[in-house]
């Protein structure tokens, strides 16, 4: 279903990176870790990787150095940053520092291995998309319209977008978190479990009349776009 | 190398001694300047009332001359001579050829006479001492070639002179020590008032919040500044008893979900369980620690409102946006509890906002909102411009809050829903409260009847 990464775990924090590496190892990627910011920088120099993750605070070299020096010397490759602070200020100045996505402590690791993922597929991404399609359905981005099977499938603005980012993530894990950041693109907590209204109409409107039903819930993590297995 | 510290007792240090020695500097150099312009017109004026005496003297004697001829003159002269035992007034009157005829100097002197005429010559005095005192005189020419000199001795001038400079040296003496004693004394008033305070702070410092600056009632600046400090103190108290408050009741409200999870992880560790009901359980203790990190990131989030760090990130934010991107939001929620949810904003408004944290807070709002309205009612938020403020309401057909309770509700942790059947952290409005208060905004909860209206003003943009 998705390319297995490489991905460098730069992380000080000993016992949270094992529980990390092996998480992530039992998803199916291959993990090299760092311990302090002056190995992972060398790491993250001497070797590929498909994505990183960096911890913000570290001893030797912070964070967010590491992550400017790499984006100073041409280096792109897709960086989650984990941090204690989680004020947006502190966010945005970590996605300033060329961070692609922040993630505040604690976290669940469904949520870190969501957003991971999206950020590999981020990384090969190529030109900009036209056309979308997953199974049998299909999104035209230019003329703004759904077809499923054929069959015209008439979205709200909001229920667009919202289909479009499951489709643009097909296959992978999105958490609620990740749609409300990234749909409505607020950062807050909402108390109540918005997002599963929102995708529960959607369905309505995607999987209700056809067998095969392309919007997955995946327990303890958020939603996921592909044909059930 | 560095020159050595050198230690002062804490008077010299004091700032007011100092600056009383500086005053006392300038007045010691002015009252001497004045000193010396006394003692110089003194002696200015004595050396003319010696002028006008030998004038007079003079006039005098010519008249003398006039009347009785050279002989009467001469008589004249040697009688006052004579009573003149210490020789105060000096005469000489000489012949054509310079021959003395009378008076009581031996020859005439030799210094010569100023532009005015007069002159000035040591005589030897015939006083207490037999001193050489200087004498002012004045020659006169009478007819026939016989000339008369008249001179006074400065003797008399120089003895009131000193007498009044010795005068004016105790003067200033007097002057310079009362000034010392005086600066001693106000600067040690100032200096006791000053310790008292730091006494004060100190105590503060050591612990003792309930210390205040004793006022000593005359208003003045130490008055203001300790009146100013102990209105700090009461602000500083109040927001340590809030966090104190707020401690406890976080200790409280996070305790409780704390015990459970770790009871429910006991009773997993005790017993026997299949994979299925470990699996369960585990997910229970999950979603247990996800409520309680949702309660720890509003208190944060509180916090962080309350202490005003984020106004840096201010922007100007179209509130009206804003409420309509909430109320979308929550409509499918709304629609499921069938509540007729609906937003009326006027466009193009502007205010200056935490664009995520007035979300949050409008979306705490509507949350309520749709979590109090019963199946079947209404949800209204409003947004428009009223005066100087925009306004933004959310009203509701639920219960409401009774009146008493509308402060109240404010507070962390207060759920007026005793049984908390709802779900909730009793945080929500809380949060509001600290976001109105970093966005400049005045809140105020009214009666919607039936239900509850939140009304929030926040200055308008442009």
């Amino acid at each position: 279903m998705y390319a297995p990464m490489r991905i460098l775990l730069i992380e000080d924090d000993l016992e949270a990176a094992a529980y990390l590496a092996k998480g992530l190892r039992e998803a199916g990627h291959t993990v090299d870790h760092a311990g302090n910011g002056t190995d992972g920088l060398f790491l993250a120099t001497s070797e590929r990787y498909d994505s990183m993750i960096v911890d913000r605070m570290l001893p030797g070299l912070d964070g967010l150095a590491i992550i400017q020096a790499l984006r100073s010397s041409g280096n792109a490759t897709p960086v989650l940053i984990l941090s204690a602070l989680g004020k947006v200020d502190d966010r945005v100045r970590g996605l300033k520092a060329g961070g692609d996505d922040y993630l505040v402590k604690p976290y669940a690791f469904a949520e870190l291995l969501a957003r991971i993922e999206a950020l590999g597929r981020r990384g090969q991404a190529g030109q900009p998309e036209t056309r979308l399609k997953v199974e049998d359905l299909e999104m035209d981005l230019l003329g703004r319209s759904v077809r499923r099977a054929g069959r015209e499938i008439d979205l709200q603005p909001r229920e667009f977008r919202l289909l479009e980012y499951l489709m643009r993530h097909a296959g992978q894990v999105v958490t609620r978190t990740m749609l409300l950041e990234n749909v409505w693109e607020y950062h807050f907590d909402p108390q109540t479990n918005l997002i599963d209204v929102h995708i529960s109409r959607l369905r309505q409107k995607v999987d209700k009349d056809f067998e095969q039903q392309l919007i997955q819930t995946v327990r303890g993590a958020g939603y996921s776009l592909r044909a059930a297995r | 190398m560095r020159p050595a510290k050198v230690s002062l007792p804490p008077l010299l240090r004091a700032t007011t001694f100092r600056l009383a020695l500086s005053y006392l500097g300038i007045f010691t150099v002015s009252a001497m300047a004045l000193l010396a312009l006394v003692s110089w017109s003194t002696s200015v004026f004595i050396e003319w009332q010696v002028q006008e005496t030998v004038e007079a003297e003079a006039t005098g004697l010519s008249e003398q001359y006039r009347e009785r001829g050279i002989q009467g003159l001469a008589e004249v002269i040697g009688g006052r001579a004579g009573q003149d035992q210490e020789r105060r007034t000096v005469y000489l009157l000489t012949a054509p050829d310079g021959g003395r005829v009378a008076g009581n100097l031996y020859g005439w002197p030799l210094d010569e006479p100023d532009a005015a005429g007069w002159m000035r010559f040591p005589v030897e005095h015939l006083g207490e001492a037999r001193l050489a005192t200087p004498v002012l005189g004045r020659a006169y020419d009478l007819p026939d070639g016989y000339r008369l000199l008249v001179g006074r001795s400065l003797h008399d001038a120089r003895r009131v002179k000193s007498a009044i400079n010795r005068a004016l040296g105790w003067g200033l003496a007097l002057t310079i020590l009362l000034g010392i004693a005086g600066g001693y004394f106000t600067s040690r008033h100032l200096l006791n008032r000053v310790e008292a305070m730091s006494r004060t702070a100190r105590r503060i410092f050591g612990g003792d919040m309930k210390s205040r600056m004793n006022l000593s009632g005359t208003g003045d600046e130490f008055d203001r500044l300790a009146a100013g400090f102990n209105e700090m103190m009461d602000e500083i108290e109040r927001l340590v008893e809030g966090m104190r408050a707020v401690t406890d009741n976080v200790a409280h409200d996070l305790r409780t979900p704390l015990n459970r999870l770790r009871s429910r992880i006991d009773m997993v560790l005790l017993g026997e369980h299949d994979a299925a009901t470990l699996r369960r359980t585990l997910e229970e203790t999950v979603a247990e620690a996800d409520e309680l990190l949702a309660t720890f990131s509003a208190l944060l989030a509180i916090g962080s409102a309350e202490s005003g760090q984020r106004l840096h990130a201010f922007e100007p934010v179209d509130p009206g946006r804003l409420a309509a991107d909430v109320v979308e939001l929550y409509e499918p929620l709304a629609e499921e509890k069938g509540i007729a949810i609906a937003c009326h904003a006027d466009p193009g408004l502007k205010v200056a906002a935490d664009r995520h944290l007035l979300v949050q807070a409008l979306a705490n709002l509507v949350d309520n909102a749709v979590k109090y309205t019963p199946d079947g009612g209404t949800v209204a938020v409003t947004v428009a411009r009223v005066g100087a403020e925009v306004e933004i309401t959310v009203a509701d057909s639920g219960p409401g809050v009774p009146e008493p309770a509308r402060e109240r509700v404010l507070d962390r942790f207060v759920r007026l829903d005793a049984t908390r059947s709802t779900p909730g952290n009793g945080l929500g409005l809380s949060l509001v409260k600290a976001v109105a208060r970093l966005h400049g905004a005045r809140l105020s909860l009214e009666d919607n009847a039936p239900g509850l209206r939140v009304r929030m003003r926040l200055p308008a943009v442009g």
